[in-house]
């Protein structure tokens, strides 16, 4: 089974209900994680305010962090791959990477990427 | 030997002072006095006592003479007492310090911004600061070193929220093990919960804790000691005892003043409410003509001497003169017909009063006014009493604006989810944090109504109200930061330009004619010209001066607001109003209205 880690930006909280605003695909990526980890795949979410020592340790992300500046974040990891850096990858991409089995995408909402469908890395990671 | 019978003051508290001893009372009843005097006489028989003060607006420094920091210190005179003071924006300082301090060299600079942005917010400078106070409760090396540990605490919303949060986070925690970063690092979550939980069982021990509900001879401060008790019974802390400051008597029956004085003092205690007469016993501390400062002071407080000689007072020129009352301030806001006044102050001082008699005013003179208040404890409604053309009288209610928000967002930001990220954002609602956010929102659009219209907002206590307008500030930047997400509404984007704009937002300090009262408005008046907030102008409420009583005491009283009085007016306010000691707090429109226009009894 894969191992996924997530490194996410500063959040008050994982769906962010604590910020000035809610942003539904944060708490959608939160719904996917919990998903991803009842299909067997082991997944870690790392908060930068939470857990610095998890990012500081990880000279890839540390790397990335240096070359993107706050745009770095949030980053998907799996099996020591970089998946995806600036956004929260859709659960199809998810299930993609890990070899899991879903019969039903996360919603539409979460699966549009900004600029580019590749997650800001190439087809066979970065 | 601390006996009742011999009539020291707070003889009862001190002959059953359990370990921990909690004080706290509506604002201005003299938590810190009686919580000092506490600690002082437990130290001078001998006992070792640490005083906390958890207060973000304390005046312990001020009371005991010497600076009080993180670390306990020594006060000089006084063998065996140490006193610290929990300062929730320092707590929160070395908080973001122990984490991200280690990271400073190996996580770029950028990302350190990020997280100590993250860990600006109120919450978690709540959180830090309870945090320590958690610490004092369960760190079993303090409890070997202090018999006692006697905490002055905030004011009764803010300290009934402290006091709730172990049980309210536990609950959370269990359900939600991810939980919200404002608790801190994720390693220490478990470790944190445990202690959480340890404090609870602490508090709800009556051989070990007592809490002592300080309040004066008047309605407002026993109705809220009241409550206070009541829910503390919730809460499980059910050992309390009643003290009553400030009782006088009168020794001149020709003075109607002082008459009223004693007799409005001895009906509130014939009736308790039913809450608080069940607390036998209650510790009466005679009314004193000036505040007890310093050690000798305190000392005094609890043997009292007889009143001081009857001398004759010459009235403060301030006090004197149509200019004295609120109509100068209410012309001036008439004219515009619109904008902001905020009522701010330390609790106790009469907030509520002033921005009462302010509004009722201002609807008499037949513009259209909104009273609003932020204060979890407060009494508008009491104050105004009904039928008041022009004004509407409305409350920020923590708990229906924690419910409005979390079904607003459930129904907003859930309509784009699935069934398990509604659970999921439903069980994130739950954090204590969601109070926190809704009671800001509905502040902004509090603010945001004085557009065509005049609100006159009472504001909750110091402290709190800092914590407000400093979050106000924080997330204008995550505003500014964040890219993704439901847009912000106007009045959040807006709120800081209206606070800080003299045309549209005007800020009354409210005070007493005493010094830690002028002395913490003075402090407040930094902290907003700070945030770029230049208050309009200052309140003395209750001058003793300005109603000229005739009973000695009473005029001792009086001769010490003096240079508090040429205090405020020389070197504070460009715009005074100084309002009357009255029998009754007033209450209806008719006597807001005299106080407003400043008519003479």
């Amino acid at each position: 089974m894969s191992t996924v880690h997530v490194y996410d930006p500063a959040l008050c909280c994982p769906t962010g209900v604590c910020g000035p605003s809610v942003d539904p695909a944060l708490t959608q990526f939160s719904a996917d994680v919990e998903w991803l980890g009842q299909t067997g795949v082991e997944v870690a979410r790392f908060g930068l305010a939470t857990e610095p020592g998890e990012f500081a340790k990880h000279s890839e992300i540390t790397t990335l962090m240096q070359e993107k500046g706050d745009d770095a974040l949030p980053a998907v990891v799996v099996d020591g791959t970089l998946r995806c850096s600036g956004r929260y990858p859709t659960r199809l991409e998810l299930a993609d990477w890990t070899g899991a089995q879903t019969e039903r995408p996360s919603l539409p909402l979460a699966a549009e990427p900004e600029d580019n469908d590749d997650c800001g890395c190439g087809p066979e990671g970065c | 030997m601390l006996v009742t019978e011999t009539g020291q003051a707070l003889g009862g508290l001190l002959a059953a002072a359990t370990r921990y001893l909690f004080f706290t009372g509506k604002g201005g009843v003299g938590k810190t006095t009686t919580a000092s005097a506490t600690a002082v006489a437990l130290a001078d028989e001998r006992r070792s006592v640490l005083l906390v003060s958890t207060d973000p607006a304390s005046n312990l420094d001020e009371v005991l003479g010497v600076e009080a920091g993180r670390i306990p210190v020594n006060v000089p005179g006084v063998a065996g007492l140490q006193v610290m003071n929990i300062d929730p924006a320092d707590a929160a300082v070395q908080y973001r310090e122990k984490v991200v301090g280690p990271y400073r060299d190996t996580l770029p600079a950028s990302a350190i911004s990020q997280i100590e942005e993250q860990l600006s917010s109120a919450c978690t400078v709540e959180i830090a600061a309870f945090n320590e106070f958690v610490a004092l409760l369960t760190d079993e090396e303090l409890a070997d070193h202090y018999e006692h540990i006697v905490f002055d605490t905030a004011p009764t919303g803010h300290t009934l929220r402290l006091l709730s949060l172990p049980s309210a986070w536990s609950d959370y925690l269990v359900i939600n093990p991810g939980g919200a970063s404002c608790l801190g690092p994720l390693s220490e979550m478990g470790a944190q919960q445990e202690r959480y939980a340890q404090a609870m069982d602490v508090l709800a021990d009556g051989e070990r804790t007592t809490v002592a509900l300080v309040t004066r001879p008047d309605a407002g401060p026993v109705e809220e000691a009241e409550r206070a008790a009541a829910e503390l019974h919730e809460l499980g802390i059910a050992h309390q005892r009643l003290i009553v400051n400030g009782v006088f008597r009168a020794t001149r029956d020709d003075d109607p003043l002082a008459v009223a004085w004693q007799r409005r003092a001895e009906a509130v205690l014939e009736s308790l409410p039913s809450g608080l007469s069940s607390l036998a016993d209650p510790d009466l501390v005679p009314l004193l003509p000036t505040l007890p400062v310093g050690v000798p002071g305190l000392r005094a407080m609890l043997a009292p001497q007889p009143p001081a000689i009857a001398q004759a007072v010459v009235p403060h020129p301030s006090t004197q003169g149509e200019g004295a009352g609120l109509s100068a301030l209410a012309d001036e806001v008439e004219e515009s017909g619109q904008g902001l006044v905020m009522t701010m102050g330390k609790g106790g001082v009469g907030k509520t009063t002033v921005a009462a008699a302010l509004a009722v005013e201002l609807a008499r003179r037949g513009r259209p006014v909104t009273l609003t208040t932020t204060d979890p404890a407060a009494h508008v409604n009491t104050v105004v009493g009904t039928g008041v053309e022009n004004l509407e009288v409305t409350r920020i209610d923590p708990t229906a604006e924690t419910a409005a928000y979390t079904a607003s967002v459930l129904a907003e930001a859930g309509s784009q989810l699935d069934e398990d990220g509604r659970r999921l954002l439903a069980e994130d609602l739950r954090s204590p944090c969601t109070e926190e956010i809704a009671v800001f929102h509905a502040f902004a659009r509090t603010v945001a109504a004085a557009t065509d219209r005049i609100v006159v907002l009472d504001t909750a206590p110091t402290g709190h109200t800092l914590l407000l307008l400093d979050a106000s500030r924080s997330f204008q930047r995550q505003i500014d930061q964040q890219r993704s997400g439901q847009a912000s509404s106007p009045e959040t984007l807006e709120l800081l330009d209206r606070l800080t704009d003299p045309g549209y937002t005007r800020v009354l300090l409210v005070t007493l004619p005493e010094a830690t009262p002028v002395h913490e408005a003075a402090a407040l008046q930094e902290d907003l010209l700070r945030a770029g907030i230049k208050p309009y102008g200052w309140v003395v409420n209750q001058s003793l001066d300005a109603a000229a009583p005739l009973d000695p005491l009473l005029a001792a009283k009086a001769a010490t607001e003096h240079r508090f009085l040429t205090e405020v007016v020389e070197e504070h306010a460009t715009h005074v109003a100084v309002l009357p000691w009255a029998a009754e707090p007033p209450v209806g429109s008719e006597q807001l209205a005299t106080l407003a226009t400043g008519s003479r009894r």
